[in-house]
Parts: C-alpha cells; sequence; structure tokens
C-alpha cells in the first residue's frame, strides 16, 4: 500500500512540474540569454544576461505601459466592488421591492458573454472609445455580478440586529456601509476585487477593439504587438513576457491562499 | 468566465437538492423604515447607479448583439447603417460568407476535445493535488498560476515553446524526425490551441475537482476498507459517483468556455490554419484587418448563443438526470 502511493506521488510531481512549471521556468531562462549563444544552444542556459530587460522595456514601452494596465485594472476592479456592494446591501437586507428578481438578473450576469461588437458600437456613440476614462467604464460591468453574489452571501450571515441598531440611533447609510459592513465583508470584497482585477489585468479583446492609440496600450496590447513587430527576437521576447507579468505573478503569489481557498470553498458551496 | 461558474456551480457537492444561496429570502422585508430619508435616497441613489452600469455594458449590449445583427453596420462614419433583415442570417447558410461552415467544424472540434480533455487531466490533477501537505499546496499553486498570467502572456509563452526553429519543443520532435510550423501548421495548430486552452484553465477544474473530493465523507471509505473493497473497486463505486456534482459543473464550464472564449485562439493564431471558431470569425468579421462587417459578425455571435444554449441546456439536463440517478 505505501510504496505504490509513494511512487505514483512522485510521478505526479513530475508530471505537474513538467507540465505547469517547466515552460514557465523555460521562458525567464530565454530572458536571461544572450541572442548569440542562445542560437548556439538553444536549450541550455548560458550566462546571464540582463540586456534583453532593456530592450524589451524600451523596445515595447512597457514602462508606460505597465501604468496603464495598473490604473486601468485598479480603478475599474475597485469601482466594481463598490457598486457591488451598493447592490448587495439593499438586495441581502431586504430593503427593496423585488430583491429577489434583481439577485437573479444579477446572477444571470455571470453567464452573459463579453458582447464586443455591441460594447464597440456603444463606446463609439457615448464617446467612450479610444480615451481612459471610457476604457476603465467598460471595464466595471463584467465583474459586477460576482462581486454582488460574494457579497450578498456574506452580508445575509452579518445579524441584522446589527443595522437596526445603528439606523436606530441615527447612523447614516454610507457612514454604516463604510464602518460596519465594510470591515466585516472584507473577505468577500478582496477576492471580488482580485478576480475582477486578474480579468481587466489580463484582458487583449478590449484593448484591441476598444483603444487604437498606442499610449493607452495596456501591457497586454503591448506585449503582443512587440511580438508582431519583433519575429525571431526570441530572447527578447521572452524578457518581454517576464516583466510584463511580474506584478500579476507578485500578486497572485502574495494572495494565492485567498484566492485558492475562495475557489475552493465556492466549489464547495456550489 | 471562470468567476462566474465558481459562484454558480450548480448543485451541491454532497448530492442533496440545490438550496438558495442566501439565508432568509422568504419572509417580509424590513428595515426601511428604520432608515431616515436621506439615507433612504442615499440607498436607492446607489443603487441605481450601480445597476445603471450593469444595464449599460452588460444587458444593452446582449440586445444590442441581436438588433447591430439585423443591419449592415460598418462603424465608418460615411457608410449609413441601413435595416438589412434576416440576410446577415441566410448569407452565413448560403455560402455567400466564406468560413461560416468551417468554422461549425472547428468549434465542434474544439469544444468536444476541450471538454474532454480538461476534465481528465482535472481529474488526474485532483486526486494527487487534494491531499494534505505541502508540496500538494504548492502543486495547487503552480495549476493555477495560468490562470493568473492570463491569454496574453500564456499564449505568448507556447508561442516560444513552439518557436519552429529553436524552440524547445521542436528540437526534442527532431530527434524523432518530425518537423512541423507548429502554430503555423493546418495539422498542427488545432491540437496545440487545443492543448493550450485545457493548459490554460486546468487549474480551475482541478479545483472544483478538489472540492468534491473533500465533500465526500472518510467515513464512506472507512466502511469500504473494512469490507476490503480494492482501489479500483473505491474509485469506480465510491470516488466517481460521488464526483458528480463536480462533474456536472466542470462539464458545464469546459463546454460553455470552449464555445465562447477566443481570446486564446486571437493571440496564438488570430483563427488561422484551420483554428478559427464561429467566436473567432465572429471577432474577425467585425474586427480583422480590410474587415468590418459588424453586422454579420453580431449575427455570427447571436448564432453562437443560440448554439451554446442548445447544446448546454440539454447537457446540463443530463447531467443532472444522472446526478439523480446515481443518489437515489
Amino acid at each position: 500500500m505505501r510504496r505504490p502511493r509513494l511512487v505514483s506521488g512522485v510521478a505526479m510531481g513530475v508530471l505537474v512540474a513538467i507540465l505547469f512549471l517547466l515552460p514557465v521556468l523555460y521562458v525567464v531562462m530565454l530572458a536571461f540569454e544572450t541572442p548569440a549563444h542562445f542560437l548556439n544552444s538553444p536549450l541550455t542556459p548560458g550566462t546571464p544576461a540582463v540586456s534583453n530587460f532593456s530592450g524589451a522595456w524600451n523596445g515595447a514601452d512597457l514602462g508606460v505601459e505597465l501604468l496603464n494596465t495598473v490604473l486601468y485594472s485598479v480603478v475599474a476592479s475597485a469601482a466594481s466592488t463598490l457598486l457591488g456592494l451598493l447592490i448587495a446591501f439593499p438586495i441581502a437586507r431586504r430593503l427593496i421591492r423585488g430583491h429577489s428578481a434583481l439577485y437573479t438578473t444579477l446572477f444571470i450576469g455571470l453567464f452573459l458573454p463579453f458582447s464586443v461588437i455591441p460594447l464597440f458600437a456603444e463606446a463609439r456613440m457615448l464617446h467612450l472609445y479610444n480615451n481612459r476614462p471610457g476604457y476603465i467604464l467598460l471595464h466595471v460591468e463584467p465583474g459586477l455580478p460576482l462581486a454582488v453574489m460574494l457579497l450578498v452571501a456574506l452580508i445575509s450571515s452579518i445579524p441584522a440586529e446589527l443595522d437596526e441598531a445603528a439606523w436606530m440611533e441615527g447612523a447614516g447609510y454610507l457612514s454604516y456601509l463604510v464602518r460596519v459592513v465594510v470591515p466585516l465583508t472584507r473577505p468577500a470584497l478582496i477576492i471580488a476585487f482580485l478576480y475582477g482585477l486578474l480579468g481587466v489585468w489580463n484582458d487583449i479583446i478590449g484593448p484591441v477593439v476598444l483603444l487604437s492609440d498606442p499610449s493607452l496600450f495596456p501591457v497586454t496590447r503591448g506585449i503582443y504587438n512587440f511580438f508582431g513587430s519583433n519575429e525571431s527576437e526570441w530572447t527578447l521576447l521572452a524578457a518581454g513576457i517576464v516583466i510584463a507579468s511580474l506584478p500579476v505573478v507578485a500578486l497572485f503569489a502574495a494572495s494565492q491562499r485567498q484566492i485558492i481557498r475562495a475557489s475552493l470553498a465556492g466549489a464547495l458551496k456550489g | 468566465m471562470t468567476q462566474a461558474l465558481q459562484a454558480a456551480t450548480p448543485s451541491r457537492a454532497d448530492g442533496r437538492p440545490r438550496q438558495p444561496r442566501t439565508r432568509g429570502w422568504r419572509g417580509p422585508r424590513r428595515g426601511p423604515q428604520l432608515l431616515s430619508r436621506g439615507s433612504r435616497v442615499t440607498m436607492w441613489a446607489g443603487l441605481l447607479i450601480a445597476l445603471a452600469v450593469y444595464v449599460l455594458f452588460g444587458l444593452v449590449p446582449m440586445a444590442g448583439n441581436v438588433i447591430i445583427s439585423f443591419t449592415n453596420y460598418t462603424a465608418l462614419p460615411s457608410a449609413p447603417v441601413n435595416n438589412v433583415g434576416f440576410s446577415n442570417y441566410t448569407s452565413m447558410f448560403t455560402s455567400q460568407a466564406p468560413g461560416f461552415d468551417q468554422a461549425i467544424v472547428a468549434t465542434g472540434v474544439f469544444v468536444v476535445a476541450v471538454t474532454i480533455g480538461q476534465n481528465a487531466l482535472a481529474l488526474l490533477l485532483a486526486h494527487k493535488l487534494q491531499r494534505p501537505g505541502r508540496a500538494a499546496a504548492i502543486g495547487r499553486v503552480l495549476v493555477f498560476l495560468p490562470i493568473a498570467l492570463g491569454v496574453t502572456v500564456v499564449g505568448l509563452t507556447w508561442i516560444l515553446i513552439f518557436n519552429p526553429q529553436e524552440g524547445p519543443a521542436a528540437s526534442l520532435l527532431s530527434a524523432f524526425g518530425v518537423h512541423s510550423a507548429f502554430f503555423g501548421s493546418a495539422s498542427w495548430a488545432m491540437p496545440l490551441v487545443i492543448f493550450v486552452q485545457i493548459w490554460q484553465n486546468a487549474g480551475f477544474s482541478t479545483l472544483v475537482f478538489i472540492g468534491g473530493l473533500r465533500s465526500i465523507d472518510p467515513q464512506v471509505y472507512e466502511a469500504a476498507d473494512i469490507d476490503g473493497v480494492g482501489a479500483w473497486r473505491r474509485l469506480r463505486r465510491i470516488t466517481f459517483p460521488l464526483l458528480a456534482p463536480a462533474l456536472t459543473a466542470n462539464t458545464l464550464f469546459a463546454v460553455v468556455g470552449a464555445f465562447t472564449t477566443y481570446n486564446l485562439i486571437y493571440v496564438l493564431t488570430d483563427g488561422q490554419y484551420g483554428t478559427q471558431t464561429l467566436g473567432m470569425l465572429a471577432f474577425n468579421e467585425a474586427f480583422g484587418s480590410f474587415q468590418a462587417n459588424l453586422g454579420y459578425g453580431a449575427a455570427v455571435s447571436v448564432f453562437l448563443f443560440a448554439a451554446t444554449l442548445v447544446v448546454a441546456l440539454p447537457l446540463m439536463a443530463l447531467l443532472r438526470y444522472r446526478e439523480r440517478r446515481l443518489f437515489s
């Protein structure tokens, strides 16, 4: 019993490492190669060189694009988390008529496909095309349904006596939300924010359709275009990938515990 | 999509009928009269602003797709927008517009292969990574990493690995006498696109399966041990049936995802070399180089949406039926 289990465990470790770790390590290795060494022996690491990183940083304009990406994803995701709270609280506390129908409407939103053609048409009509505020506004909605679902579930577990007591003493709605509800729903707020952030950060179709000015491009489109214009400069491209994904890997490393626990809990609850 | 199914896993892991996700749905409303008049105004203002965003950029685009599909909209300022009736739909089926038949075939192949592959890989991974301990925890983080990296970085990473000249895959395969342009080859592009799609999303399916495995009562296994049930029968007779709800969720997740997403295909091949699924076709008709057939693209999107429902809804009913039979 003991030994086959150990063997299969090791086999699985090797499989996961080859399938999920090796591709990532290969790109990192490539990023530190000189083009000359790469052409001679493409599969082995050489003496690490950092010239690719400066080349990619300048060539792909990664500084500006990373700033754009951070701006878009943080603001849009913060907005959808906040707006999610403004919808979730009245639903969870049944403060409005039709709270149940409203919940269902938001639930359907989880399954709506990203309708890029009408969004493009709307963006043109409402002057949201090719500008930063417009791009951010168009990216608020995708995170909203999940934020509402997570927050309704958590708010429902907070005793309603708490808000009744506060309101009898004359606490305002917004200050109550900020002082009492936000601290109590922090886990759901963080998960909704992180998922929303990843969605906006990793979007590639949005930047292709909704932006045309290169100075507005986020890093996904920047690195995609960089690939198109530097074909077969593989070490440079690898460095670009590493730079572009470093912030999101750092964020994931810092929050993986919450993200994975939340995903597992969601799967369990069903 | 990932988030969507995570919060909406359609049935309980323990097989009991689904409960409303929140407590206290039924029963009278209470509380609003406790709020001051000013607070009630604030509440409604916040609610309406948030709902306006949802309606304007979530629900309106859905209806907008249908409306645009009946026009010849091109987004060119000079071109007038006319109602063209059903002509966008009829041209799909009358070979006036090329690529539609191939797109249906490509979508079918893509959906079937991704659904089977993603679930098989995730099941294998979940079986090992459900264990407690550090190694399994690291494994769970690794398989989830592609979701954090996103389609652009994932797609470009695999393009580097399948670089036809010096890439590691080319070197490895040339030892077996295999030479190919990979993502630029009609025979390799589709299998590779399917593989990367599975690689990208397997981590999420794995977590759903782990959730399902952990919800199985350990006493069931203890009882099986006492009765001397072998490992294979344990897997076939206990684990797999009790995993049915997770399998339902993951199957639907993979089917709907494979039908509707095309962002990874856009990065990998832009729909060339036989990888143009319906979603990719709609996008390329609308926004591809030298194309501006937004009306036709919208019609393809509407067709795709209908096709997704036609496949996913009966599939969901079937999987649920299977769950009920297994548990009763």
